[in-house]
């Protein structure tokens, strides 16, 4: 097990300034605190009424079904003006295994909605720890498995559907994406990986560099635990809880991957992109110097943050573009 | 996107929009963020665009860079020494919108005088430099060593009551210290008088100054540190990261707790407390054996009576006043 001989890097001088205002303002996240915790209010990335309208994207929301068939809301968010067949994002949301909904982070891919006439799927999959592990991540699956076989009606070409998540959703979506693999289900063109949370083991230099952030190696491990509760850091995870013990990425979609150099999740997804380029896959890598987790949706207004949002508009303008 | 402030104000609806905005521009400044950044902050508080006639820079309200300056409106704005700058408001203008400006006015004034070598008066108020660049920084703002002087602490906001001055870092933010050599300080809306010493002893006024400065309210404007006699020696030993479990068991009183526990010290007898409580004197006799059962001493004891002065005083010294009603800090940060 390594140990953290130094201290993280600093923070962003301007990301800094945005920690000093919210640090005392998070609750405490513990176990017992994750109703607290899923009570927040004002997330910075709620997807409003106001946003779509200045979008022109129109939003509706479906039943589809989940693992083992029960019912999950997905919503559906497209152009008004939408026609035929277009790209389709699959969208799997934030909030470390245990909070967030589906509306939690759709609202930075807007623009690509609207700039790429993209249809952009977002479930509600079951949370921690009321429903642990696998239904999580197959709630994801079951929900591209329907938005693959519903592509048409969604106006989806299915051979262009790119699945991406922040953080927890990051995680999912890579472990998605493996399931995706070896099911031989839906074919992927891209995966986003925003800063994911990949590796429950509890164990880097970043994650015992990081005990003061948005999130915390406490912080995290809270969320593995409820997502793996005693199988946690155990030879006993799939690879699709925690894509980060997978050892083998080939035939995996195009990966874009993103986080700061001053968060938890940094080595294990550096780790993730390296491993995909030794099998192979393509993948884009960019670690933004002193980014606590979470920066460029909590302090989008600094220059690191616009410079993240700017890389990820590129990579969707690759991806995404006709 | 949303306006940062609303952002804040939904995650702590009691800290008030104003508190934020200083304490954003502050962390700024104590970060040593540039003018662009400056900007970044003033557009996406107040939700429209900022610009600073220095190198011509604007940005919109999501940080973005914008074109130089054409002809846009500057409303409002802040004209200070060698730049300008604005808020680009259409229509009347918001809440915080003066208040935005000119802590970004400030910030960059700050960054100016900070751009060249550090100021004569930060070297001379700084504990932390050596006793001969202070007398010579002394020498060089024209102030004999052995001169007679004290420092005085305002808020960076205000204007400074004499010269020389500078804007310092403090535990508790920025503060602007001048020099006073003639006793005749033109106070300005909080200002903390720092003891009278030598010249070349100067960092032990503007620690004082700040102590008298953190003591002030809207009752007592002006506090002198001379006042606070052998009292000073117990603020300038005071820890806040540390406080005495005197200090904290007085934090954790409510308001009436506080009211009462006042009343019973400062009053000659339980009788007298109580009328001027306005409450019954069996009643205010119960909460005086409760209090004392609470504090782990009788206020009404001599000993008693100097114990909780001493942590009333400390606790003042405290962080700010929102940070004493909250728990302590998570996380082990």
């Amino acid at each position: 097990m390594p140990t953290a001989t130094a201290a993280r890097p600093p923070f962003d001088p301007e990301l800094d300034a945005v920690f000093a205002l919210v640090r005392d303002l998070l609750p405490p996240l513990t176990s017992d605190t994750i109703p607290e915790f899923r009570a927040l209010p004002a997330n910075p990335v709620e997807l409003t009424p106001d946003a779509l309208r200045d979008a022109g994207v129109t939003r509706r929301d479906v039943t589809v079904p989940g693992y083992q068939g029960a019912d999950m809301l997905v919503t559906v968010l497209a152009r008004a003006d939408h026609t035929g067949t277009g790209p389709g994002i699959y969208h799997v949301h934030g909030g470390g295994m245990i909070t967030g909904d589906r509306l939690l982070g759709p609202l930075v891919m807007l623009p690509w909605v609207a700039q790429h006439d993209a249809v952009l799927v977002t479930a509600e999959y079951r949370l921690a720890p009321e429903s642990p592990d696998p239904y999580p991540v197959e709630d994801c699956y079951a929900g591209l498995v329907w938005t693959a076989d519903h592509a048409e009606e969604l106006g989806i070409d299915p051979d262009r559907i790119m699945i991406a998540g922040a953080s927890a959703g990051g995680g999912l979506a890579a472990g998605t994406a493996l399931l995706a693999r070896d099911r031989r289900g839906p074919k992927l063109m891209g995966q986003m990986l925003i800063c994911p949370m990949l590796d429950d083991r509890d164990a880097s230099v970043s994650t015992l560099q990081c005990d003061v952030g948005t999130w915390t190696r406490d912080h995290n491990r809270v969320g593995w635990d409820a997502l793996l509760g005693e199988h946690r850091g155990t030879p006993d995870v799939s690879i699709y809880a925690a894509p980060a013990r997978a050892t083998d990425l080939s035939g995996l979609p195009p990966a874009y991957i993103d986080c700061g150099s001053a968060e938890v999740f940094r080595d294990e997804d550096v780790a993730y992109a390296t491993a995909l380029w030794r099998d192979g896959v393509q993948a884009e890598l960019h670690v933004w110097a002193g980014g606590f987790h979470g920066f460029d949706m909590l302090a989008s207004h600094t220059a690191v943050g616009q410079a993240s949002i700017a890389a990820r508009d590129s990579w969707a303008a690759r991806m995404l573009g006709s | 996107m949303q306006e940062l402030v609303g952002r804040l104000t939904a995650l702590d609806p009691e800290a008030s929009e104003t508190l934020k905005v200083v304490a954003y521009f502050d962390a700024l400044v104590a970060s040593g963020v540039g003018l662009d950044g400056l900007l970044r902050a003033a557009a996406v508080l107040s939700g429209v665009a900022a610009g600073a006639e220095r190198r011509g820079t604007r940005v919109d309200s999501t940080g973005r860079r914008l074109d130089a300056i054409g002809d846009v409106e500057r409303h409002p704005e802040r004209v200070g020494t060698g730049t300008a700058v604005w808020l680009e408001r259409t229509g009347s203008l918001h809440a915080n919108d003066e208040m935005v400006v000119e802590r970004l006015a400030l910030a960059v004034e700050l960054l100016e005088t900070h751009r060249g070598p550090v100021s004569s008066l930060d070297v001379v108020v700084d504990a932390g430099r050596s006793a001969d660049e202070r007398r010579e920084a002394l020498t060089r703002l024209g102030i004999d060593v052995a001169a007679r002087i004290r420092l005085v602490a305002t808020g960076v906001g205000d204007a400074a009551p004499g010269t020389p001055t500078t804007v310092v870092p403090t535990r508790n933010g920025m503060l602007r210290a001048t020099v006073d050599s003639s006793g005749r300080v033109s106070p300005a809306d909080r200002t903390g008088l720092g003891v009278w010493v030598r010249a070349d002893h100067a960092p032990d006024s503007w620690q004082s100054a700040v102590i008298a400065y953190r003591l002030t309210d809207a009752t007592d404007r002006i506090v002198d540190a001379t006042d606070l006699g052998a009292m000073l020696i117990l603020a300038h030993s005071y820890d806040p990261e540390a406080p005495h479990d005197d200090v904290t068991t007085l934090a954790g009183l409510d308001a009436l707790q506080s009211t009462v526990l006042r009343a019973l010290v400062e009053a000659d007898s339980i009788r007298s407390a109580a009328a001027r409580l306005g409450m019954h004197h069996s009643s205010v006799q119960a909460r005086h054996d409760a209090l004392t059962r609470d504090l782990g001493y009788d206020p009404r004891t001599p000993i008693g009576r100097m114990r909780y002065v001493a942590a009333a005083l400390l606790l003042r010294l405290s962080d700010d006043s929102t940070a004493r009603d909250r728990p302590p800090r998570r996380h082990g940060q």
